[in-house]
């Protein structure tokens, strides 16, 4: 046990003295944790929203509240310009889009109950669809709470209403039959509200409650039972993975750049089994892994004000994502002859389980026929595991599967990869 | 004694060691002298249990083949790659190479530094190696296969690249080791090395052993005779002989010698001799 722990100390000490390697085995996945932290809570500095510039060319009260409205909007960042310059600089792609409010557009604000519906322009840079769609579902969200806004508040609902009436007695546009009809409707409307109670939730009869078409009640399941914190509790688990990606990739290489300089014939003229030797390697590799975990989510923790469901699961998911990267690690190692091929190879493998596990791009985003195949990556267990210790609130019941399936793979691919180790020691 | 019999090893089709008998006595220098390629990496790898044989058995001492991890901690390894972690100290590398050998607590620091003594690395042992010359990390590489005090100690072309300062010292060493009474195995392509060296020296080629005994018995039996080379008034005698004392006498009777040189046989010859080709062709 003692030889087996020398040799950890060993490899913990070389990786120590490596400047380059040690900031990509420590540093990188910290950067990685705090970078998409920092963009999905939307504090990276910059506003959080979709910068979009605003042409008023109405110029009424009612396209000056619209524009209020939106630059209120957490979703946007607002920027009034002239029209050429908004058109000057989407083209040019300095900003994603910009929204135009013509002539004509508080007027028909106006008349909610007749005539053309009031017009926005809504001009797009074609290299930023995704951004252009948001933008109009969110454009389309305030433009419908204005009007929600009336018809939710009675006494602004009445003042339209017999705004309009007043104005389909004076409408030059309008027919005979239609003003008829829109006098009656009004009217009607009128009488109907002038008659309804205020609201009263609690009453038997609850009295006005307004003309709400839809009431979204937003909310998030994870949210729910605690959740995460915040983004950050979603990134560290990334990071944490990143991490563990880079020591396994760094600890398969070693072992070859032990094959290549000759200290594994060393190693072997130790009174040690093969099995001791390699469980060296692999100790030192589950140490640092283990370690690098533990720290980042310290830094995560004491920083960023992440925080674990369960300390006990966490520690579970640590250890059971540590052994099987481990077991991946050994496998890396039998796969190269030389450095540059075990890097090549050993960093291809990695970062298809990445691709597939949810590493790169979340799993939710992803086709059906993806998801289900994304079960043969480790790192979807090991992200699954670490998020149910963290925010998912699993319990131990639940994180028995990750768990499991990531301890098995590392006793096999360990096996497998000692099995196929050769010492290469040609004459 | 090492015992080494009918050993056979192929990688494929290449036939590494062919039917290959030795026995190697306690306490003795053995150097193992052949070209590159010859096989001697690969027979000294099978002398102490680095490799397996196809065919044929290695015995260490009585005590069973050295790919029994107890016979093997009796052997130390000097490979010809320098085997030391670049960015571990001196002091370190020993002491990790003393960890893995079973060395411990208090009988790890004196055997280290008795190692670093005896390699002349004792002021440079808290340097990182990578910050070693040539010749100090091939000193270091012997000190490697000295900190654990093994009775057998391979050195496997230990002077390959070292300046003939550095070269100096490692023979200095070598010898010492030779009175303390260690087993030596030594492989080279230096015939000069084996001659300075060796109580007995094996010649290899093609992965058999073409001849072996100590070097006079090798140097007698397939060196050829000595050369006298004398130059007379303006004539060069050349004259292959047994004795060329008593031909330089004779030759100082019928001639007035202006100057004269004697070529005695050595390593080089008795290889060619025995294969036809120079030992570093």
């Amino acid at each position: 046990m003692k030889q087996i722990l020398a040799l950890a100390i060993k490899d913990l000490r070389l990786l120590l003295r490596d400047k380059a390697g040690f900031f990509f085995t420590f540093f990188f996945p910290l950067l990685i944790a705090v970078f998409f932290g920092t963009i999905f809570s939307g504090s990276g500095g910059g506003d959080g929203g979709i910068s979009i510039l605003v042409v008023d060319e109405d110029q009424t009260e009612e396209s000056q509240a619209f524009i209020q409205t939106l630059t209120e909007a957490d979703e946007l960042t607002v920027r009034p310009v002239a029209r050429a310059e908004a058109e000057d600089m989407v083209r040019r792609g300095q900003a994603v889009a910009y929204v135009m409010i013509t002539e004509g557009f508080g007027e028909a604000r106006q008349h909610v109950f007749w005539g053309e519906p009031p017009r926005i322009e809504l001009g797009v840079d074609p290299a930023r669809r995704a951004e252009a769609g948001m933008l109009q579902g969110i454009l389309t969200k305030y433009a419908v709470q204005g009007f929600q806004r009336t018809f939710t508040d009675r006494s602004r609902m009445q003042g339209s209403v017999r705004d309009a009436l007043s104005a389909v007695e004076t409408a030059p546009d309008m027919g005979g039959e239609q003003r008829h009809n829109l006098r009656r409707f009004l009217g009607e409307l009128d009488i109907f509200l002038e008659n309804t109670p205020a609201a009263d939730p609690g009453g038997e009869d609850r009295g006005f409650q307004g003309f709400e078409p839809l009431r979204i009640e937003k909310k998030d399941v994870v949210v729910q039972r605690v959740g995460p914190t915040n983004s950050f509790a979603v990134s560290f688990p990334q990071g944490m993975i990143w991490g563990i990606l880079g020591c396994a990739a760094a600890f398969g290489i070693s072992l070859v750049t032990e094959r290549r300089r000759g200290t594994l014939v060393r190693l072997r003229m130790a009174p040690l089994s093969r099995f001791q030797i390699l469980a060296g390697k692999a100790g030192a590799c589950f140490l640092t892994t283990v370690g690098l975990s533990v720290g980042l989510f310290m830094i995560g923790c004491l920083v960023f004000g992440v925080a674990p469901h369960s300390y006990f699961l966490l520690g579970l998911a640590i250890v059971s994502s540590c052994l099987a990267f481990v077991g991946i690690m050994m496998l890396l190692s039998v796969l190269g002859k030389t450095e540059q091929s075990a890097a090549g190879i050993g960093w291809a493998v990695l970062l298809v389980m990445a691709m597939l596990g949810g590493g790169m791009i979340p799993l939710f985003i992803m086709p059906a026929w993806m998801r289900t195949v994304s079960h043969v990556s480790p790192i979807k267990w090991s992200m699954l595991a670490l998020e149910g210790a963290i925010w998912r609130q699993f319990s131990l019941a639940e994180m028995l599967l990750p768990c499991g399936i990531l301890v098995l793979v590392g006793v096999v691919l360990f096996a497998v990869g000692v099995r196929l180790f050769r010492w290469s020691v040609a004459g | 004694m090492i015992v080494m019999e009918n050993l056979r090893k192929t990688y494929g089709p290449i036939v590494a060691v062919d039917d290959f008998s030795l026995e190697i006595r306690r306490g003795e220098v053995f150097g193992l002298l052949g070209p590159n390629g010859a096989g001697k990496t690969t027979l000294v790898h099978l002398a102490v249990g680095l490799l397996e044989p196809d065919h044929g058995r290695v015995e260490i001492h009585g005590l069973g083949p050295p790919t029994d991890p107890a016979v093997r901690a009796r052997i130390g390894v000097a490979p010809q790659a320098l085997a030391l972690y670049e960015d571990l100290t001196g002091e370190e590398n020993l002491a990790f190479f003393g960890n893995i050998q079973g060395l411990f607590g208090r009988d790890l620091p004196p055997r280290v530094g008795w190692s670093l003594d005896f390699v002349g690395l004792n002021d440079r042992r808290r340097d990182k190696v990578k910050t070693y010359s040539g010749g100090m990390k091939r000193r270091l590489n012997l000190a490697v296969a000295l900190v654990h005090d093994p009775e057998i100690i391979l050195l496997d072309e230990p002077t390959v690249g070292v300046d003939p300062q550095s070269r100096n010292a490692i023979f200095e060493r070598i010898e010492a080791l030779r009175v303390e009474g260690r087993t030596i195995i030594y492989t080279t392509h230096y015939m000069e090395e084996a001659q300075r060296l060796c109580d007995r020296v094996g010649i290899m080629d093609h992965g058999r052993l073409l001849a072996m005994d100590s070097v006079k018995g090798l140097l007698a039996a397939h060196g050829g005779h000595s050369v006298v080379v004398a130059e007379t008034a303006g004539v060069e005698i050349r004259l292959d002989t047994d004795d060329p004392l008593a031909e330089l006498t004779r030759l100082q009777r019928e001639h007035e010698l202006l100057r004269f040189t004697v070529e005695s046989p050595n390593l080089e010859g008795v290889f060619l001799n025995l294969t036809g080709r120079r030992l570093r062709d």
